[in-house]
């Protein structure tokens, strides 16, 4: 057996092709409109999709375990109105206070739907579509009808707008997706929670058997999802400097999108950080390039989901090719 | 065996049903004489009742009056639904409040069934979408309840008169003026809408397209776009975004939303555009944005003050309920320290009632404004 | 949950949980008419015919709620139907306004739904290996941007000739027509599911797909047969909406595929598929109904009756998992 090459590496790798559709992507955007490609323009692509991006590495966590968790747009909801009021009515006025309690609040919603899911033994789905009412509900209740606008969030609004976190370079924003890429990308490739996780996906009773406490981790997966919600509560009121109710809803849809399209399996076991990461890009530069490329703006959701659906059905195809020519070398 | 219990108890069930229902329904004179001894301590339902018994009543005391918002969790809708609800309670009467679950007409029909139920004696709806509130509104009228729209008018056939902020024309002519003199009298400009289906949006941008097309001095603005930002700071955020980069010299943007104007304000202000803004918003989400100088992004835009919306639409209610008007052209009623109103005739073929010309905020009183709404 | 089966290998015999799913039932009848005595104490004008007046809105998701029954068996998920509902509601005044008599805009209105119910059993049925819940997703934002470029900038339909939507809006004396159509139909889908060969092997297919395949069913048919009736109950629940609202927009049916989810899963049949029964859908169905409209009446606020709902969800699948284990221990 010779070592493989990179170049054959990389062409059979899943995530070769979503780079090739990224470009594509990209390549066609800047045809129809040079403005696309500036450098101001890929910040605010960026900016405007932190929110997906750090979702999706939630939602790759549940998803390899076999779960899911559509209530994320109502816990972010949740604690950005949380976080939003404080600030409102003047309780708060520390950047880095609203950040840590943001977390908190959203590790505890998750926690709570970790542990029905994990020792209740509820269907994800069932658990989480019922938090999903929950939460929002709840946003709803403290609001009192009320939102947090820009004037009200003081200083808070400002984190999204400053840069000292990418050393006056990056902003805030994207620098907070960065670092949680990068931990991201170490914990699931290099600690045994990492591949407890995946162990868990890809069969359960076996990964019980071989030692590993399945509810724990299962508990642990949700509360980070619910973890990064909170981040991404903070993260939306600072972006949109307002804080409302129905903030960001059916963002869970997109965020599952973007996984799937990204060669996250839904039945587990299978994805990784690299995928999350192109495929909530690939999102991203389509919700960005709608407009840009003067398509009428009745049509942009159908055009939108047209493309979702090209783009995964694409994604199969590219696989049974791929499967099949790597039969064929096996029987050579 | 098994089926047999199953079937039994749901037998049990639906007779158990059908007896609790004729036993009120059925006779429905009996119902309401012992009403007063049955209600468990419902505050709403019991007042809603009393109001079924009194309809003898002349005086507007003890009737109940409901408004239906567009949307939960508005501060714009509550603070129509606070002036309402102060008038209402002002003249003895009881004011129910009803947001739906979502701002959609869907939601709405359920909350209007709902009402006719519980005997209201009026309704007045911001409705989600002119047409789709008929068969539920028909319904009401059928019962006797009297309906009017505030707000978002539905249309002529499911309203008796329609409780409007401003006159279309008069917004499409102030925000028209106020392009024209943001610019200078001559360039791009382009409008961020809320969603395809809002009717006053709708009505507003075609005053304002009319009134542009009509009069020769606008001749040099262009209008270059119209986008919607479906009320979501998100894609609003996105669509004035594109707007900036595909229209490098855009000049004005005008949006009539105040979800809508909040993210474009914002993002002007962020990016130190030259593009200035004006449209429909409110004080407390705008103020961070309304200034003089080119730090600002608004130097200033227009709302009616949406307490006295929800007032204007409670004395119509009350005028409706005590028969003192039926919404036909040329009834007057008084509308308390507000003074005399007269209902005229609408561009859909019905009435409405006509609260004023817009508010100009500006620099000099955003601040006083900013924690009243 | 454990792998693409979600079924875990245990000791417990078989009549176990199938008692349980019958206790399931019967818990269900008693929980139906405690929230009848519930809103008829909180409400004075809980009556027969104010609530069989209220309900026809409410029944139209109803309709619904049969196919994905059979969805959900198959262990599948269709959240287009919302959008479906929509674009045929569309269609059909639009067929309507073109001058169409009423009976052939109906049949038509229904052929939309039934089409864009094929459209999905088609790709699901090409493409094994894709998610359900990914597809339909793709749908939803397709269908309903087909509803909004149609509908142009105006975004709303009334139909112009209202006799035909009246005329099936009508009654027999307290009773809507609609009550009686939802009503046969449960028969009939409770039947099928229970009885006929097809119904089995929506069971088969729910509990593992390849044994189904291997035992001769025709597992593609049966998929896509499921998914074209949930296209054209959409259509019917979507002409019903329409004679209940006078019009469509495109916000029309948003959010019915999570309540009929909602109902289905309240009833007893898991979204992991091959478990329940059309007659526990049926009865949660009508038990979500009564509330809303109970705690409709009494004016609470309408984000506290979605919260309350979302604690049932949950609380209707944990409890008889926890009392399920503790039966468990103390048998051991």
């Amino acid at each position: 057996m010779e070592k493989k090459s990179i170049w054959k590496r990389i062409a059979d790798s899943r995530e070769a092709s979503l780079v090739i559709v990224l470009i594509l992507l990209c390549a066609a955007v800047s045809i129809r409109n040079p403005a696309f490609m500036t450098l101001s323009n890929l910040e605010e692509i960026l900016k405007n999709n932190a929110v997906t991006m750090i979702l999706a590495l939630g939602m790759l966590c549940v998803l390899l375990i076999g779960g899911i968790d559509i209530s994320i747009a109502s816990t972010l909801a949740f604690t950005g109105m949380s976080v939003g009021l404080l600030f409102k009515y003047g309780y708060m006025g520390s950047t880095l206070l609203g950040f840590l309690l943001a977390l908190v609040i959203g590790a505890v919603c998750g926690f709570i739907i970790g542990l029905v899911i994990g020792k209740g033994k509820v269907t994800p789905i069932i658990a989480t579509m019922g938090f999903m009412y929950i939460y929002r509900g709840l946003a709803y209740v403290i609001g009192n009808s009320q939102w947090a606008g820009a004037d009200a969030l003081g200083d808070f609004k400002n984190f999204a707008l400053g840069k000292y976190l990418g050393f006056g370079v990056i902003n805030n924003v994207i620098m907070v997706t960065v670092i949680c890429y990068i931990i991201f990308f170490f914990v699931m490739k290099w600690t045994k929670f990492g591949r407890n996780i995946y162990a868990v996906g890809s069969n359960e009773e076996a990964a019980a058997i071989s030692g590993i406490n399945v509810s724990r981790v299962k508990i642990a997966v949700y509360t980070i999802m619910g973890l990064l919600s909170g981040l991404c509560g903070a993260l939306a009121t600072t972006v949109y400097a307002s804080a409302q109710p129905d903030m960001q809803t059916g963002k869970e849809m997109d965020v599952i999108a973007a996984c799937v399209i990204g060669g996250v399996s839904m039945s587990g076991g299978k994805g990784s950080v690299g995928g999350a990461l192109l495929g909530s890009l690939i999102l991203a530069v389509i919700a960005k390039a709608l407009p840009l490329v003067g398509i009428n703006s009745l049509a942009q959701n159908t055009v939108k989901g047209v493309l979702i659906v090209v783009v995964i059905i694409l994604n199969v195809i590219t696989k049974r090719v791929m499967d099949k020519s790597a039969l064929e070398r096996r029987e050579m | 065996m098994k089926k047999k219990l199953l079937s039994a108890l749901l037998c049990v069930a639906m007779s158990a049903t059908l007896f609790a229902g004729c036993g009120n329904g059925g006779t429905p004179a009996n119902n309401d004489a012992n009403e007063p001894s049955s209600s468990a301590g419902a505050d709403a339902g019991d007042s809603a009742d009393d109001a079924g018994a009194g309809t003898d009543d002349s005086a507007s005391g003890g009737k109940t009056y409901a408004m239906v918002t567009k949307s939960a969790g508005n501060p714009y809708n509550e603070k129509e639904a606070e002036g309402f609800k102060e008038v209402i309670e002002a003249n003895g009467g009881t004011a129910i409040i009803q947001h739906p679950e979502a701002a959609t007409a869907d939601a709405q029909v359920s909350v209007i069934q709902s009402l006719i139920s519980q005997g209201v004696d009026s309704i007045s709806v911001a409705a989600n979408d002119a047409n789709a509130l008929q068969a539920a509104l028909e319904e009401a009228m059928a019962a006797g309840i009297k309906v009017s729209a505030v707000d978002s008018a539905t249309n002529a056939a499911s309203r008796m008169t329609f409780a409007n902020q401003a006159g279309t024309k008069e917004i499409g002519q102030t925000l028209m003026d106020a392009v024209y003199d943001i610019s200078g009298g001559s360039g791009q400009w382009a409008i961020v809408s809320a969603t395809s289906q809002a009717t006053n949006q709708n009505a507003w941008i075609d005053a304002m397209k009319e009134i542009m097309e009509s009069d020769s001095k606008y001749a040099d603005l262009e209008l270059v776009s119209i986008e919607y930002g479906d009320d979501v700071p998100e894609k609003s955020t996105t669509v004035t975004q594109a707007l900036l980069t595909n229209y490098p010299d855009l000049k004005v943007i005008c949006a009539p939303t105040t979800v809508g104007i909040a993210a474009a304000a914002k993002v002007l202000q962020d990016q130190g555009s030259s593009c200035k803004l004006t449209g429909l918003g409110l004080p407390s989400e705008m103020a961070a944005y309304i200034g003089d100088g080119d730090s600002f992004s608004c130097p200033y835009m227009f709302l009616w003050n949406p307490i006295d919306v929800g007032r204007l639409s409670a004395y119509i209610s009350l005028a409706l309920v005590n028969g003192d008007i039926n919404g036909a052209t040329g009834d007057t009623f008084e509308a308390g320290d507000m003074g005399s109103y007269t209902v005229v005739d609408a561009a859909d073929g019905g009435t409405e009632v006509i609260l004023g010309p817009p508010f100009k905020f500006d620099p000099s009183n955003i601040n006083e404004w900013k924690d009243i709404y | 949950m454990a792998g693409k089966s979600g079924r875990t290998i245990s000791a417990t015999p078989e009549n176990v949980w199938k008692k349980q799913i019958f206790s399931w039932e019967g818990i269900l009848v008693v929980i139906f008419l405690a929230v009848i005595v519930l809103c008829k104490l909180l409400s004075p004008n809980y009556t027969f015919v104010n609530v069989l007046r209220e309900m026809p809105k409410y029944l139209t998701e109803i309709f619904l709620l049969f196919p994905m029954a059979y969805i959900l068996m198959l262990g599948e998920i269709d959240i287009s139907v919302g959008s479906i509902v929509c674009l045929s509601a569309t269609a059909g005044c639009l067929i309507s306004n073109a001058g169409v008599p009423f009976g052939a805009a109906a049949v038509l209105t229904l052929l939309v739904g039934a089409a864009c119910g094929a459209v999905n059993g088609l790709i699901l049925v090409k493409f094994p290996e894709l998610p359900s819940m990914i597809i339909t997703l793709g749908t939803q934002i397709v269908f309903r941007g087909i509803a909004e470029i149609v509908l142009g900038s105006g975004g709303s339909v009334s139909p112009t000739n209202m006799d035909g939507y009246r005329m099936i809006a009508g009654k027999i004396g307290p009773f809507p027509y609609i009550f009686f159509l939802v009503i046969i139909s449960a028969v009939i889908f409770a039947v099928v599911s229970a009885k006929m060969k097809y119904g089995r092997s929506l069971y088969a297919i729910g509990s593992n797909r390849r044994t189904a395949f291997y035992s001769g069913i025709r597992v593609n048919k049966v998929i896509f047969i499921a998914y074209t009736l949930m296209g054209l109950f959409a259509g019917i629940a979507g002409l019903f909406l329409t004679s209940a609202t006078y019009a469509a927009n495109t916000t029309t049916g948003k959010g019915f595929e999570m309540d009929a989810i909602a109902m289905a899963v309240f009833g007893g049949i898991a979204t992991t598929g091959g478990k329940g029964r059309m007659v526990g859908g049926v009865i949660s169905a009508f038990i979500i109904i009564c509330l809303r409209i109970g705690l409709g009446q009494i004016n609470m606020n309408s984000q506290l009756i979605l919260v309350i709902i979302g604690i049932l969800l949950i609380c209707a699948v944990l409890l008889p998992n926890i009392t399920g284990s503790l039966r468990l221990k103390k048998r051991d």
